[in-house]
């Protein structure tokens, strides 16, 4: 009897299947690896990567990109380092619609002025950017320990020996999970991103659907930076500068392919996952800090160029 | 005398398409060959043959008697073909010179750069044997369309300086954009160019044709099925052999053919867009199907488009329901209870990765949603009733729609716009790509939404289509409805009544 | 609950439906873009801008002034030459930060300085250009060969420059002492920065490629419509990677340029280069979807960018609020130069 393998089995399995591979070698090379307490707090340390790439797995599966979430996530880390001391709880929210008004503004500039996204994102990543810098005066703004102790707690701390952190991230897994597999907003972002004329034709308004995952982006790069700044006890305009290749590439090793339409919440949390462990294996073997980038450059074209369903582009520029 | 140009046994398929079958055509030194037959006959897949951009799967070409491969449209210039096509190939941004000699530069390289004089003084030449007196620095986005495509015609005509031996010239539809003023030139630069190179000549105005070709093909249905020198052929026996199908009136229901209401849906008047068609005006009643017949160009497509909101119109008034409809988007149009069924299900009908569920409710997620949450059971539910109710094949409602035949995936479409409740549905093209036992589905489909009231704009795929399924029938020409019949069963028209105004 | 909350999704809908509508109109002008205005208009927003200037700081007019804007307007210049080239194309280069960085330590440490022991001094340039080059050509095959979208390979490229960079480095900075190196920006000839006169040949080098080799004509035909140059013969493949390679070549050599001008080389040496770049070419004219503009566009988008940001600095607007104006300034360009016929799927 002969097996195929098809393309399509690749990509829904091949992600978990590096994770566990990886896992299982760090944890040859040191054994301390495997235990629980090691396992969860490399989770709580993935999830600010995963939230800040959430909201942008949804961009990607419409077949956009978001340039501008590391810029978005600093600059709600601003936000609620200034805004803590003076409103208090209500910098949280406030964090957050920041996040969500950059990522609206990203949607209407690449949907109804038509410009491609990642022109659009870029130009926005600029603006949102200088805003952090006027927000914190350009400079980092360390957020008290009262403060902290006050209105973060749901952030860091413990809760039945689990990290918050992993608390948080699994709410929102579950949350945008359920987002994306039973709300008409969810189907719709699939229905666009594999075949946005049929949408179209069948009489959808596919630019509100598509600036809503902007908007989501947004909000959740906007989470991931209240989830830095409350790690970090402190904001700054930078914070978050080095996660935008680490987020795409989770989204993308993690079996979700730019050309749009196929994907899922948890496949970036299993990339999430990967590129942690990745990270965490290369500093064992001892590549430095910096050559990590170089290969982390070389995954994510490779991860693309796997991933990427190349029936859909004619023309590829 | 050999021919300059020939294909024997020539097939070519696509997926679901039988382009051509078993094409058998040859050119004589300086023959002008014309090349005529209905849309989907088969005319610009065989220059596309000839030219390059296909190969065929089955059947081979040969130049001047000996077998070749012609591989791309730069291998069939190098051979001695150019081809001027419909759709414009002029690059904007580039002059003209640049334009006529694309990919050809070499031969006015000096020390490696592009001499710019000499390339114009080239270029002048060949704008001289087509009359057309620009200077050949101008880029190409100053001038008029017109304009642009004599530069067309000049860069296939740069051949016959080109290339020794014999050439062959071939025009798919050069004077569908052209005036009156314009074809004239053409036709005599044409009669000029006999002397050196042989032409091959696809148009739909059949006068056109028998004025300026030695010889006529028509085809049909992916086959040529009749060849004719042009001084003995008639418009008339023409006509006859580009439809010749023989008209089944069980096939298209006819038994079940609902009479227009009184009851207007859409009505349209003094409908225009630039480009496209102009004084368009008809009334559509509920029970009533409206077919338009037309070749490529006579704006029947555009008019789809723009009744189902997928374009602008420039000019006119539409009236959904006796109130007054301007759509800037299908959304609106849909809102407005408009269906559209388009020609390329693939692309703009269905989701292919999606479940035929998914589909069915794509035009309506509305109806089935609550609490923000997707009533996935109802879905389920209304997906297997209609898929009952229309009969389609699928292992189950949760089988994607990518999988399906295309009989059924355009049954899946037609269910889509039913769950919508849309009023008007606007069929482009439906059968396209069916098999025919699938197609007399949709007809009966088709007859079924009528019978409750729906009123249906169609275009068909063949006249016999539109003829046999249609309570009434435009026939457009050049943008413009040219006539207009009805169509009560037992008193339909014939096929060749409507051709003589459609070309 | 949640029915409650639906009661507020009319209004919220509301506000959406009426800030979408504002921005968007307030952004998009209906006014139907020729070529000529594509041309004009950067002209006449450079001498707007001038004269704007002027009257907020007469020092602007100063020869002092002039000369600093010569100076930094150089490394842009020379940058947005290579980007136009792959613009006109229809593609986009994101990893110019990345292949700069790559080039400039390279430089460093191979002309006289404090960290290695090597001194080749001018050699230095035609060794950075070449680095460049490579680079670039890595960009192009990895998207041609793997069939990737231009963004995602110059985005990963780009980020394992500057990892290569910082790797090299070890995250320190090396600083120069080779003159010579050093003059290729401090230097004068004629009155005018050498700098200045080597961006100027970067112009012209590029406008002959542009206009009078095939390469630059195949580019316009490729941006414009592959198909018909496909059809036409035109080596679409080679001429993709090749037009990488030739903006890598520039690249590498403002990398050489850069280090003479910080007299350093470190690995976020070209930060920010990205932003102005694509901004200069965009605001220049030059359309993002390829086959329209041309090199002298973005000569005078590069002078805006330079003078804007000159001017803001005259005008006492701090440094930070300059990627916004950019930003602004790239959406408010990309929007007027739209094709507004050409409503394609715009993903």
């Amino acid at each position: 009897m002969k097996m195929t393998v098809s393309r399509e089995d690749i990509r829904a399995y091949a992600p978990l299947i590096v994770l566990m591979a990886l896992v299982l070698a760090v944890g040859l090379y040191d054994s301390t690896f495997f235990s629980s307490k090691n396992l969860l707090t490399i989770t709580a340390d993935t999830m600010t990567l995963f939230l800040t790439a959430s909201g942008v797995t949804f961009v990607i599966m419409i077949g956009g990109i978001d340039l501008s979430i590391q810029s978005v996530a600093s600059m709600a880390s601003c936000i609620l380092a200034v805004g803590l001391p003076r409103f208090g709880l209500a910098a949280i929210p406030l964090a957050v619609l920041g996040g969500a008004a950059a990522g609206f503004l990203g949607g209407i500039v690449s949907t109804r002025l038509r410009i491609p996204s990642f022109i659009a994102t870029l130009a926005v990543s600029g603006i949102v950017a200088s805003a952090a810098y006027w927000f914190s005066s350009e400079r980092s703004i360390n957020i008290s320990e009262e403060d902290s102790a006050k209105y973060l707690g749901w952030a860091v701390g413990e809760v039945i020996g689990v990290p918050n952190e992993v608390w948080v991230g699994m709410f929102f897994l579950a949350l945008l999970s359920a987002l994306l597999g039973l709300t008409p907003f969810g189907r719709l972002v699939r229905a666009i991103g594999s075949q946005e004329r049929a949408v179209m034709a069948s009489g959808i308004d596919v630019d509100r659907t598509k600036i809503a995952a902007y908007a989501l982006s947004g909000t959740m790069a906007g989470v991931a930076g209240i989830l830095m700044a409350a790690r970090l006890g402190s904001g700054s305009p930078t914070l978050a500068s080095e996660f935008l290749l680490p987020a795409i590439a989770c989204i993308v090793v993690g079996g979700t392919a730019i050309t749009g339409g196929v994907g899922s919440v948890w496949r970036t949390f299993v990339g999430a996952l990967i590129v942690q462990v990745v990270r965490i294996g290369m500093t064992f073997v001892g590549v430095s800090a910096f050559a990590q980038q170089i290969v982390f450059g070389f995954i994510l074209v490779a991860a693309v160029a796997i991933t990427m369903d190349r029936s859909k582009i004619a023309i590829v520029k | 005398m050999e021919p300059v140009l020939e294909i024997k046994g020539v097939s070519k398929s696509f997926p679901g398409v039988k382009a051509l079958q078993d094409v058998s055509f040859s050119v004589g030194k300086g023959e002008v060959v014309g090349l005529i037959g209905e849309n989907g006959a088969g005319k610009s897949t065989l220059l596309k043959v000839l030219n390059g951009i296909y190969q065929p799967d089955v059947g081979g070409v040969f130049v001047d008697g000996a077998p070749v491969r012609i591989t791309s449209p730069r291998d069939a210039f190098d051979k001695g073909i150019a081809m001027v096509f419909q759709e414009q190939l002029i690059l904007p941004n580039l002059t003209v010179a640049e334009n006529i000699f694309l990919g050809r530069e070499e031969e006015f390289l000096r020390y490696g750069l592009i001499s710019k004089s000499r390339m114009n003084a080239a270029a002048a030449v060949e704008l001289r044997k087509v009359h057309l007196n620009v200077h050949p620095g101008k880029r190409c986005a100053d001038l008029t369309f017109a304009d642009r495509q004599m530069v067309e015609i000049a860069k296939a005509l740069s051949l016959d300086s080109r290339i020794k031996g014999d050439v062959t010239i071939l025009l798919d539809e050069p004077t569908s954009v052209l005036e009156k003023k314009e074809i004239d030139l053409l036709f005599g630069i044409i009669n000029d160019l006999k002397q050196r190179a042989s032409i091959v000549f696809i148009s739909h105005r059949l006068e056109e044709v028998l004025a300026i070709s030695d010889r006529v093909y028509v085809m049909r249905d992916g086959k040529v099925i009749f060849e004719t020198p042009a001084k003995s052929a008639t418009i008339k026996a023409l006509h006859q052999h580009m439809v010749g199908r023989q008209l089944h009136h069980e096939y298209y229901r006819e038994a079940r053919q609902t009479a227009a209401t009184a009851v207007p849906v859409l009505e349209a008047q003094g409908l225009a867009k630039r480009g496209g068609f102009s004084n368009v005006s008809f009334t559509l009643h509920e029970g009533e199907i409206i077919g338009i017949a037309g070749v490529i160009g006579s704006g029947r497509e555009d008019l789809a488009k723009c009744l189902a909101g997928h374009k602008p119109v420039d000019a006119g008034i539409l009236k959904i329901g006796g109130k007054l409809a301007s759509f800037r988007a299908a959304h609106d149009a849909t809102a407005r209870g408009i269906g559209f069924v388009p020609s390329e299900r693939k692309i703009e009908g269905l989701v292919a990765s999606f479940s035929v569920a998914e589909n069915m409710t794509l035009a309506a997620l509305p109806k089935f949603v609550s609490g923000g949450i997707i009533r996935f059971a109802d879905e389920k539910k209304t997906a297997d009733d209609w898929v009952a109710q229309l009969k389609i094949k699928t292992p189950s409602t949760a089988t994607m729609v990518g999988s399906l035949s295309g009989g059924n995936q355009q049954k899946v479409v037609l269910a889509k716009w039913r769950v919508a409740g849309v009023r008007v549905v606007i069929l482009d093209h439906p059968t396209r790509g069916i098999d025919v036992g699938a197609k007399e589905d949709v007809y009966e489909l088709i007859r079924d939404m009528t019978a409750e009231g729906l009123a249906v704009v169609l275009l068909g795929d063949t006249l016999d289509e539109v003829i046999g399924m249609s309570s009434r029938i435009l026939v457009m020409r050049d943008g413009e409805i040219a006539a207009t019949f009805d169509a009560a069963p037992g008193k339909k028209p014939t096929q060749v009544e409507l051709v003589e105004h459609m070309v | 609950m949640l029915r409650r909350l639906g009661c507020l999704r009319p209004a919220a809908s509301f506000l959406l439906v009426g800030t979408e509508t504002a921005l968007s109109r307030a952004l998009v002008k209906t006014i139907p873009l020729q070529s000529r205005w594509r041309d004009l208009a950067p002209v006449a927003v450079l001498v707007a801008l001038c004269i704007l200037i002027t009257a907020f700081s007469p020092n602007f007019l100063s020869i002092s002034n002039f000369i600093g804007l010569l100076n930094s307007s150089a490394i842009p210049m020379v940058l947005c030459m290579g980007a136009t080239f792959i613009i006109l194309m229809g593609s986009i280069d994101l990893s110019v930060e990345g292949i700069v960085a790559v080039s400039a330590v390279l430089v460093s440490l191979l002309v006289e300085n404090d960290t290695t022991s090597y001194s080749i001094g001018l050699l230095a340039v035609p060794v950075a250009i070449l680095v460049g080059g490579a680079m670039g050509f890595l960009n192009g095959f990895l998207h041609v060969k793997l069939k990737t979208p231009s963004f995602m390979t110059t985005l990963g490229v780009g980020f394992a420059g500057i990892g290569i960079a910082t790797t090299v480095l070890g995250g320190f900075t090396a600083r120069i002492s080779d003159q010579s190196v050093r003059f290729l920006s401090l230097g004068r000839v004629l009155g005018l920065p050498v700098a200045a006169w080597i961006a100027c040949g970067a112009v012209l080098l590029s406008l002959l490629v542009q206009e009078r080799t095939r390469l630059g004509r195949w580019l316009y035909a490729i941006g414009a419509d592959e198909i018909t140059a496909g059809y036409a013969g035109i080596p679409i493949e080679k001429t993709r990677i090749l037009i990488f390679t030739v903006a890598g070549l520039f690249y590498g050599l403002a990398g050489v340029m850069s280090v003479a001008q910080f007299g350093q080389g470190h690995a976020l040496i070209a930060q920010g280069r990205l932003f102005t770049t694509v901004t200069a070419v965009v605001v220049g004219g030059t359309a993002l979807s390829g086959g329209v503009g041309s090199v002298l566009n973005s000569v005078i988008g590069v002078f805006i960018v330079t003078i804007l940001a000159n001017g803001m600095i005259l005008m006492g607007v701090p440094p930070y609020v300059q990627q916004g104006v950019q930003g602004l300034l790239i959406i408010v360009a990309v929007t007027l130069a739209l094709d507004r016929t050409r409503l394609d799927v715009v993903k």
